[in-house]
C-alpha cells in the first residue's frame, strides 16, 4: 500500500514511500531510505514499474540547458564572437540574466566573414545552447529558425526591417547585414 | 509605547493578549503574491506582518561572488520605516545586517544549493510591521517564497519562538514580553526530517527551562506548518481552478 495516492498535491519534504518499494524518479530525493518530494507537484505512483515522481506544478527554477532555445540581447560583440545576455529561455522569462556565448563558427553551416554580419550589441537574438560546461553557455544559431529576431540600425537604432538578403533602415535608410530567422520580428519579449 | 506592564500573565493564566502559555497567535499565509518575483509569499503572524520574495535561480552579480560547485543564497531582512512605533531609519542596522545572516543560515539547509552551480537566489524579506518574533515569521514566510519559485528543497522551514516570562516558559512571544520577559528562544525546523536549522537563545534559562523552551517551540512549530502546508496547496488548487474554467 503505497503512502501517497496518485494525483495527490506534494509539497517539498512531504514523505512519498520507501526505496524497497520504489525507485526514485525525477522530482524526488532519497534520504536514510526514505523517498521525499522536492517540488511542488503532483504525485504519480508508477505500480506497474515501481516508479514515483513528483510531476511539477511550478515552472520554475530553469536555467539553460543544452539544446533548449534562449532569448537575449547581444551584448560586448568582438570580430570572432558575442556575448548574449539571456533573458528568456523556453518561454519562460528569467527574473535575471544568464551570460552565453555565440562564436563565429556556429552561427551558421557555412564561412562567416565576420561577427558584424550577423549581429551587432543591441540586437535581440534566438539561440540555442549546444554546450554548458562549467556553467559557460555557447550557443549556436545554425538553424533557419534562429537568428537575429529584432536588430537595430547602428546609426539612428530604428528598427531595421528584412529586404531580400541585407536590412534596411526605414528611418535613415541604412544597409546591414544580419543572420536572421524565417519570422524576423516575431519574438514575444 | 504604553507602561512596563507589572505583570505579563494574569491570575487566570492568562497574558497581556488573552492567551494562555502555550498558544500561538494567529497565523495567516498567502503564497504568490507578488507577480514581478520568481516566488513570493506574504505572512501575518499576530501583529507581524511580512513579505518575502525570492528571485532566481539566476547569475550571480556580481560574477565573482559566485562559487564554483553550488548556488549562493543571498537574503535581505529589512524593515520598513513604519514598522515599528518610532520611525526606523531605512538603512540597514546591525540588527538587520545579523538577522540576515541568521535567515540565510536557517534556510540554507533546506535547499538543494549543488544543483544550480554558480548562480544565485537572492532572498528579500521586507517587515511591514513588527511585534516580535519577526526572524520567525520571516523564515516561514521565505521558506514558502523558495518553494513557490520552484526550486528543490529538501523541506519546507518553518519556524517559531519561545521564552520566558513571569517564571513561565511560553510559546510565541510577542514584541512587550520579549522586552520585558526574561528570555527568549527562537527555533527554525524541518518538520519531516526533523532536524533544527535555527536555534538561539537570548536570556538567562535553566537546562530544564531550555529544554522546555525549545520542545514548546518545535510544537509552536508543526503548528505554523500545518498552516503553511495548507497556504501552498490553496494556491495551485485555485491555479488548477482557473485552468478549468
Amino acid at each position: 500500500m503505497s503512502e501517497q495516492k496518485s494525483g495527490n498535491i506534494v509539497l517539498p519534504g512531504e514523505r512519498l514511500g520507501v526505496i524497497e518499494e520504489f525507485l526514485p524518479d525525477s522530482g524526488t530525493y532519497v534520504k536514510d531510505g526514505i523517498i521525499y518530494s522536492k517540488i511542488v507537484g503532483h504525485a504519480l505512483m508508477d505500480l506497474l514499474h515501481k516508479r514515483v515522481s513528483v510531476y511539477p506544478l511550478i515552472n520554475g527554477a530553469v536555467v539553460p540547458k543544452v539544446t533548449s532555445t534562449v532569448v537575449g540581447q547581444v551584448g560586448n560583440a568582438q570580430s570572432d564572437n558575442v556575448l548574449v545576455r539571456i533573458f528568456k529561455i523556453g518561454s519562460k522569462k528569467l527574473s535575471g540574466v544568464f551570460t552565453g556565448i555565440l562564436h563565429i563558427s556556429d552561427v551558421q553551416e557555412r564561412y562567416v566573414d565576420s561577427m558584424n554580419d550577423v549581429c551587432k550589441p543591441g540586437d535581440i537574438i534566438r539561440a540555442k545552447v549546444i554546450s554548458e560546461k562549467n556553467q559557460i553557455y555557447h550557443l549556436s544559431t545554425n538553424d533557419k529558425n534562429l537568428g537575429v529576431v529584432y536588430a537595430f540600425c547602428s546609426r539612428c537604432g530604428n528598427l531595421l526591417e528584412p529586404k531580400r538578403y541585407e536590412m534596411i533602415c526605414t528611418k535613415c535608410g541604412n544597409i546591414e547585414k544580419r543572420k536572421t530567422p524565417v519570422d524576423y520580428g516575431h519574438e514575444e519579449i | 509605547m504604553s507602561e512596563k506592564p507589572e505583570k505579563l500573565i494574569d491570575k487566570k493564566g492568562l497574558r497581556l493578549d488573552g492567551r494562555k502559555i502555550d498558544e500561538l497567535r494567529p497565523v495567516k499565509i498567502e503564497v504568490g503574491v507578488l507577480s514581478n518575483a520568481d516566488g513570493s509569499a506574504y505572512i501575518e503572524h499576530g501583529k507581524n506582518k511580512i513579505l518575502a520574495a525570492v528571485f532566481g535561480p539566476r547569475e550571480m552579480h556580481p560574477k565573482h561572488l559566485s562559487l564554483p560547485d553550488r548556488m549562493v543564497l543571498r537574503c535581505r531582512y529589512h524593515m520598513a520605516p513604519f514598522s515599528v512605533q518610532e520611525r526606523k531609519s531605512p538603512a540597514p542596522s546591525r540588527r538587520e545586517v545579523e538577522l540576515s545572516k541568521v535567515i540565510r543560515e536557517a534556510l540554507e539547509p533546506a535547499v538543494f544549493v549543488e544543483y544550480y552551480p554558480r548562480s544565485g537566489i537572492d532572498i528579500f524579506v521586507e517587515v511591514l510591521q513588527a511585534d516580535g518574533g519577526t526572524r520567525c515569521a520571516s523564515i516561514t514566510a521565505a521558506a514558502l517564497a523558495i518553494a513557490d519559485a520552484g526550486i528543490p528543497m529538501r523541506d519546507l522551514v518553518v519556524a517559531c519562538a519561545a521564552g520566558k516570562i513571569d517564571d513561565k516558559v511560553v510559546l510565541d512571544l510577542m514584541d512587550t514580553e520579549d522586552k520585558v520577559g526574561v528570555a527568549d528562544v527562537p527555533v527554525a525546523f524541518m518538520p519531516n526530517l526533523n532536524a533544527v536549522t535555527l536555534l538561539q537563545m537570548d536570556g538567562i534559562l535553566t537546562p530544564d527551562e531550555f529544554e522546555s523552551a525549545v520542545n514548546l517551540a518545535i510544537e509552536g512549530c508543526k503548528k505554523i506548518y500545518a498552516l503553511q502546508k495548507e497556504a501552498l496547496k490553496t494556491k495551485y488548487m485555485n491555479t488548477k481552478e482557473e485552468v478549468e474554467e
